[in-house]
């Protein structure tokens, strides 16, 4: 426990003073409300149309958990990667191993600092979705769970890799295929089926229930279910990882 | 008590033998140097003690558990974007130490001053000194030094001196690699000489120095070590 505490402190103080970091937390929900915003400016007297407007913020919903997908899958992993990365590279991950940190203890206090922030910025496109009661705590327990996955993920790549460059370099095409596979995943039924079993494509499905329940296919239980096997999964993977190389008991 | 041992130790990276059938070992309480130019084996043998490289052939013994190991490398692990203090933090949340022995330990290296100075702004001297910080913070019972005064100013490097030999008095084992001679014969207990890969004198620097002197000359460890190799030890 001790532990836990002394990683999620260095990693608290640590991403405070990074504000490469941080920005990764306020961009993607900033840019979902921006582009909702502009549909009510004024450009030099030219309106919009009524109807033109009423289309697009009815269309928030959509834009907001879509951006939220692509938070979940583009932005933590290589983030949580490059953290990772970052302790190898400066040997500092050596020193807490040999001082009986554990790779839980590592993960939970690397990793509950990104998950905090994440949260916030979960509860920001929650509301811009414009979600309430019920849906809202429904999205922010789907986003939750892709991001637990995303933060192992990034994790585990990190571990792989011997430096932040080698970290983003390898990180950025998974990141890549999990944030926009599910916006593919809407035009095309094969990509739809074949990522099906990823949790990226699985918060797409929850935010569909939640913005369109007439047309839901996939149960919203069934969708946490498959979330909760890829973050078992990633989390085995990343015990392994660390043991592997040398990091673990 | 033997506090690390090696027998019969051979170690190879690739093509190149790094380790050449090295035996040795170090008992409690005291401080046991190891001397050698750079690529003699003297970093591979600090890491293989440390569990961070496994051997080729041979037996490794250490008696203590990895916690209770304090380590001073060649890469200083530390955490570049927090302060001296916090980087000592970290550890002392980790070993469940009271803040003011940190407190103790940051003025005692002489960084009482650059406490709340972020890694990143500190010189290579002062930075070495925190490493050695963090080292002996949670008063470990075998400490690895690797070459613990090099950067340092003399006064700063005296006072190290101090701090490692209270460390021993304390019942600390103390294992450092050092190109410096003075330093080796005035703070080391017993020594060994490693030239490529290969262990070729030792015992308590002034006994190694006793037994090479002849009635004409009156030998140092440096003599000794380029007597035996042809070359100097840095």
């Amino acid at each position: 426990m001790s532990s836990t505490k002394a990683i999620f402190k260095k990693q608290l103080k640590g991403s405070v003073k990074n504000p490469e970091t941080l920005i990764q937390f306020m961009i993607y929900p900033v840019m979902a409300l921006v582009m909702g915003v502009m549909t009510n400016i004024d450009f030099e007297g030219y309106y919009l149309p009524q109807e033109m407007i009423d289309a697009m913020m009815a269309n928030m919903p959509n834009l907001a958990t879509m951006m939220a997908t692509m938070f979940a899958g583009m932005a933590l992993i290589p983030t949580v990667a490059g953290i990772i990365a970052e302790d190898i590279e400066k040997k500092s991950l050596r020193f807490l191993v040999m001082a009986g940190v554990k790779p839980s203890a590592y993960l939970i206090g690397v990793g509950s600092v990104i998950f905090f922030v994440s949260a916030l910025t979960t509860v920001a496109f929650g509301f811009i979705a414009g979600f309430g009661g019920m849906d809202f705590l429904i999205f922010s327990a789907s986003m939750l769970a892709g991001v637990a996955a995303s933060i192992v993920l990034g994790a585990t790549i990190g571990i792989l890799t011997k430096n932040q460059q080698a970290a983003t370099a390898l990180s950025m095409p998974i990141a890549l295929v999990l944030g926009f596979g599910p916006m593919a995943a809407q035009f095309n039924d094969t990509a739809a089926r074949v990522l099906h079993i990823f949790y990226t494509q699985q918060l797409n499905v929850v935010a569909d229930n939640l913005n369109h329940p007439y047309l839901a296919t996939t149960p919203i239980w069934q969708s946490f279910v498959i979330m909760g096997a890829n973050i078992l999964v990633v989390g085995v993977l990343f015990v392994v990882v660390f043991r592997r190389k040398g990091m673990g008991d | 008590m033997i506090s690390a041992s090696m027998k019969n130790v051979e170690k190879s990276f690739g093509d190149n033998k790094v380790l050449k059938d090295v035996t040795f070992e170090t008992r409690e309480g005291e401080i046991f140097g190891m001397l050698g130019p750079s690529g003699a084996g003297k970093t591979t043998i600090i890491n293989i003690l440390t569990k961070q490289l496994s051997i080729d052939s041979g037996e490794v013994h250490v008696s203590v558990e990895s916690h209770e190991i304090g380590l001073m490398l060649e890469h200083d692990g530390l955490f570049s974007r927090l302060t001296a203090l916090d980087n000592l933090i970290v550890f002392e949340d980790i070993y469940g130490i009271p803040h003011t022995r940190t407190l103790e330990v940051i003025e005692r290296v002489g960084l009482g001053d650059a406490k709340n100075t972020v890694v990143d702004k500190l010189s290579k001297g002062m930075r070495q000194r925190l490493v050695l910080a963090r080292a002996v913070l949670h008063k470990p019972k075998v400490l690895f030094l690797d070459e613990p005064t090099s950067a340092l100013d003399p006064m700063t490097a005296r006072g190290i001196h101090q701090l490692i030999r209270e460390l021993r008095e304390r019942g600390s084992t103390i294992f450092l690699t050092t190109h410096n001679m003075e330093e080796a014969t005035h703070l080391c207990d017993r020594v060994v000489m490693l030239h490529q890969g290969k262990i070729i004198e030792e015992g308590p620097p002034k006994e190694i120095c006793e037994r090479y002197n002849s009635v004409k000359t009156v030998m140092d460890l440096e003599s000794v070590f380029i007597q035996l190799t042809g070359g100097g030890l840095k």
